[in-house]
């Protein structure tokens, strides 16, 4: 692909809500072993200490003022904020208003995975144990997968296309693919590209009972979290006088299914490998170009082996690998936005922390971005410093 | 690069299949019946494009039967029709150039309330583990390509009721950057309780008919489908004599910013969309036959669409029409559906009839088809869909060597 500029960048993460308070805490990777606070998204009471990463104190009323968030779910409120924040930060808007390009110049490609089910799960629960003519009719939009993406845009005020992508884990990365191609086909001139999944407890049980949560690298911790990247095309960017705080120039996806009939959950190392030499091919780099892989291995074995193989294969067994997961929590639908912010700091010199194999690179120049889906995908970006 | 389409399946509540949903289309026939998959007494409201007919055992094997929830049942269904119809040779779709991309408004719907119907009724205990990983509108893609053994990209696009067009349309755009030879694509929905009692709640359900443009219009009526096309590049198709049915033209995407379930009243976004269809395609306004309506029969819909086309045709009366008076309103699968619909008219010249048509709106002066079929010039027609959460998509289909030369992609 054309090399994109990243000129802004708006997260809310475990780390906390805020541009540069998430890459900050990054560098500080003791975070993620601090005692986390009590569960805010839900009553946990019952499931003693679970395994949950929240965005800490998230408080959307900070950003957004205190008007109209009533009937929007946790999701829009984490997507809307990480939104704000990412056109503040790459000057597209100042205070509030605009102060580059226009409203029908700029959109969203913006990736999640189960953002509904916390609304379906609600009004299911009222429409079963008292009446479906009692459920409100103001939250039965946030059932609908693309609600949350929609209000972005009516929030910002962004009225270029609006495409929601939803590919579970590589959601956030294939998202950059979609953007890249809007991008090109001047569609607009920039758009915000990312993700968001949030905390719910039908989300927290499900992953429980499928038995993959955990701590300390045994099983995943369940995270949340929201992160846009303002893309622009390079020339275009510079031409403004934007920031660019690195650029995107390679994408590559693979799907590989599994051979017998029955399996569902399924990785190979085999998609991801074909992923990531067709990333490098697109960015026009080989595997010895690469400083840094930011992985999406997340503390379920059966798929952080797989990623680990096509990592070792396909870039070299010496090469570092971060997982940024070890203090975002598996994010899903979030996760490879989160991945590209981290990758973010790091490109921009903070030293890489989360490193599950080879050692810390001294310079970062060229970052590899993986993600592997549950059921047969993987999905590869390549990042590098501006 | 030329997009064409080559092949394309239908499940519908008009007719399983391209032949059957074309009859029902230029007969103007109803889908609409008293819904059978779930009590719906209560709620002052019984109707809708149920697809009564499909098993999905007639389409699938056993184990994929039981893997997948209904609504990727009736897409993987609509895509084995749709190949058939393309005469894809075996292994066609094998290998990395081979890429599905669905749309859906909520996907396995079906799977996500047996769980928390179980989850309610019998506490955690109740939840079996092996439904867990069936729920997620990822999987439509996934249950597709796994069954065709494509292995390039595996999208989801959960745009909606304009699902279908985007799916359609980035689909195009992938085939013409050269990221894909042969794309699977369209959409699924399945009518489930909740989405039912939804929009009851929202007051936006017709008592009995979808009546889109007139007067008396009460609401719409919500249906349920596959409607799967495939697309190829013009060198894939040409390399394989593939016969065309039509070329895919451009496509216009625009969000009003607006409100979460209503159309902008001044219809901005899209007339901006339509606009950009029409010239993406290399056309001017005067060059487009026929508008396939979104005509969900809501007050709100239909006049901004009714706007729309005032505002982007002028004098011009350009005949329209919503096959949602007979199918519903299929959710995500509607515009794909619809725009199967639309390669019927292109190859025929018949425009679909806009059933139930029976007084005239002032705020809707459209040339609408009006209960009975009408031929009529066919080389371009457009698509024109809308969706919660403002997103607006209009596509441009064209009978084969209709359209102008495509442009070099701009930057």
């Amino acid at each position: 692909m054309k090399p994109r500029a990243i000129t802004g960048l708006g997260v809310a993460s475990a780390l906390g809500t805020g541009a540069y308070e998430t890459l900050g805490g990054l560098a500080d990777a003791a975070r993620a072993d601090a005692p986390r606070p009590a569960v805010a998204s839900f009553d946990a009471s019952a499931y003693g200490d679970p395994p949950i990463v929240e965005v800490p104190g998230f408080d959307p009323t900070k950003h957004l003022g205190d008007k109209g968030l009533r009937t929007l779910d946790r999701l829009t409120k984490l997507l809307v904020v990480a939104a704000r924040l990412s056109l503040h930060d790459a000057g597209l808007k100042k205070d509030g208003q605009w102060a580059a390009l226009a409203p029908e110049r700029v959109g969203v490609c913006c990736s999640n995975a189960y953002g509904s089910l916390e609304a379906i799960t609600e009004l299911d629960r009222v429409a079963v144990l008292e009446d479906a003519r009692y459920i409100n009719p103001a939250k039965f939009p946030n059932t609908v997968s693309n609600s949350a993406s929609g209000y972005v845009s009516i929030w910002e005020d962004l009225r270029a296309l609006n495409v929601s992508v939803s590919d579970g884990n590589c959601g956030a990365l294939d998202a950059i693919a979609c953007a890249d191609i809007f991008l090109e086909t001047g569609r607009a001139e920039a758009i915000l590209t990312g993700g968001g999944e949030s905390m719910s407890e039908a989300l927290f049980l499900a992953f429980d009972k499928l038995r993959v949560l955990g701590s300390n690298g045994a099983g995943a911790r369940l995270g949340e979290g929201a992160a846009f990247h303002v893309l622009e095309p390079l020339e275009r960017a510079r031409a403004r006088g934007a920031k660019v705080l690195a650029t995107v120039t390679g994408y590559g996806t693979a799907f590989i299914a599994p051979k017998d009939e029955v399996t569902l959950l399924f990785a190979s190392s085999e998609a991801l490998e074909r992923a990531i030499a067709a990333a490098l091919a697109d960015a026009g780099v080989t595997a010895k170009d690469v400083d840094l892989v930011v992985s999406g291995i997340s503390g379920i074995a059966r798929f952080d082996d797989e990623e680990r193989a096509a990592i070792a294969q396909a870039v070299g067994a010496e090469v570092a690998v971060a997982a940024p997961k070890q203090v975002f929590g598996e994010t899903l639908g979030a996760g490879g936005a989160l991945a590209m912010s981290a990758a973010l700091a790091w490109l921009d010199g903070a030293a890489p922390s989360c490193l599950v194999s080879g050692s810390a690179p001294s310079e970062v120049d060229t970052v590899l971005v993986t993600a592997v889906g549950y059921y047969g995908n993987a999905s590869a970006v390549v990042m590098r410093r501006a | 690069m030329r997009v064409f389409i080559t092949g394309v399946g239908v499940v519908s509540s008009i007719g399983l299949g391209k032949e059957a949903f074309f009859a029902s289309l230029a007969a103007g026939k109803s889908g609409i019946t008293p819904v059978e998959a779930f009590d719906a007494s209560n709620l002052g409201r019984s109707n809708a494009g149920e697809v009564k007919a499909f098993r999905a055992r007639d389409h699938l094997t056993a184990a994929e039967a039981r893997r997948m929830g209904r609504c990727s049942q009736m897409a993987l269904a609509a895509a084995r029709m749709a190949i058939a119809d393309a005469a894809l040779p075996d292994g066609a779709l094998s290998g990395p150039r081979a890429s599905v991309v669905l749309g859906t408004t909520m996907g396995e719907a079906d799977v996500l309330e047996d769980l928390d119907h179980a989850w309610i009724a019998k506490g955690l205990p109740g939840v079996r583990r092996a439904w867990i990983p069936k729920y997620g509108s990822t999987l439509l893609p996934i249950h597709v390509a796994r069954a065709l053994g494509a292995e390039g990209a595996v999208l989801t696009l959960p745009a909606a009721c304009a699902a279908g067009n985007y799916a359609v349309g980035l689909a195009s755009d992938l085939i013409r950057a050269g990221k894909a030879d042969v794309i699977v694509t369209g959409a699924a929905e399945m009518l489930q309780e909740l989405q039912f009692s939804g929009f009851v709640r929202l007051a936006a359900m017709a008592p009995a008919k979808c009546q889109p443009f007139d007067l008396n219009r009460q609401g719409l009526i919500l249906g349920e489908g596959a409607g799967v096309l495939i697309l190829e590049s013009e060198a894939h198709a040409v390399r394989r004599d593939a016969r065309v049915l039509a070329e895919v033209g451009g496509h216009g995407m625009t969000c009003d910013a607006y409100h979460i379930t209503r159309p902008h009243p001044e219809a901005a976004g899209s007339i901006g969309a339509m606009r950009q269809a029409i010239e993406r395609s290399g056309l001017e306004p005067g060059a487009i036959d026929f508008v396939n309506a979104h005509g969900t029969g809501t007050k709100h819909n239909d006049s901004a669409e009714s706007k729309v086309m005032r505002e982007v045709f002028g004098e011009r009366r350009v005949p329209i029409s919503s096959m949602k008076s007979m199918l519903g309103h299929c959710m995500g699968a509607a515009s794909a559906l619809e725009a199967i619909g639309c390669l019927m008219t292109l190859e025929t010249g018949i425009y679909p009839p806009t059933i139930g048509y029976e007084t005239p709106d002032p705020e809707c002066d459209v040339d609408v088809v009006a209960n009975e079929a009408r031929e009529g010039k066919a080389d371009v027609v457009l698509n024109n869909s809308l969706a919660f959460g403002g997103y607006n998509s209009v596509t441009c289909l064209a009978r084969p060597g209709k359209l102008p030369p495509p442009k070099v992609t701009a930057a």
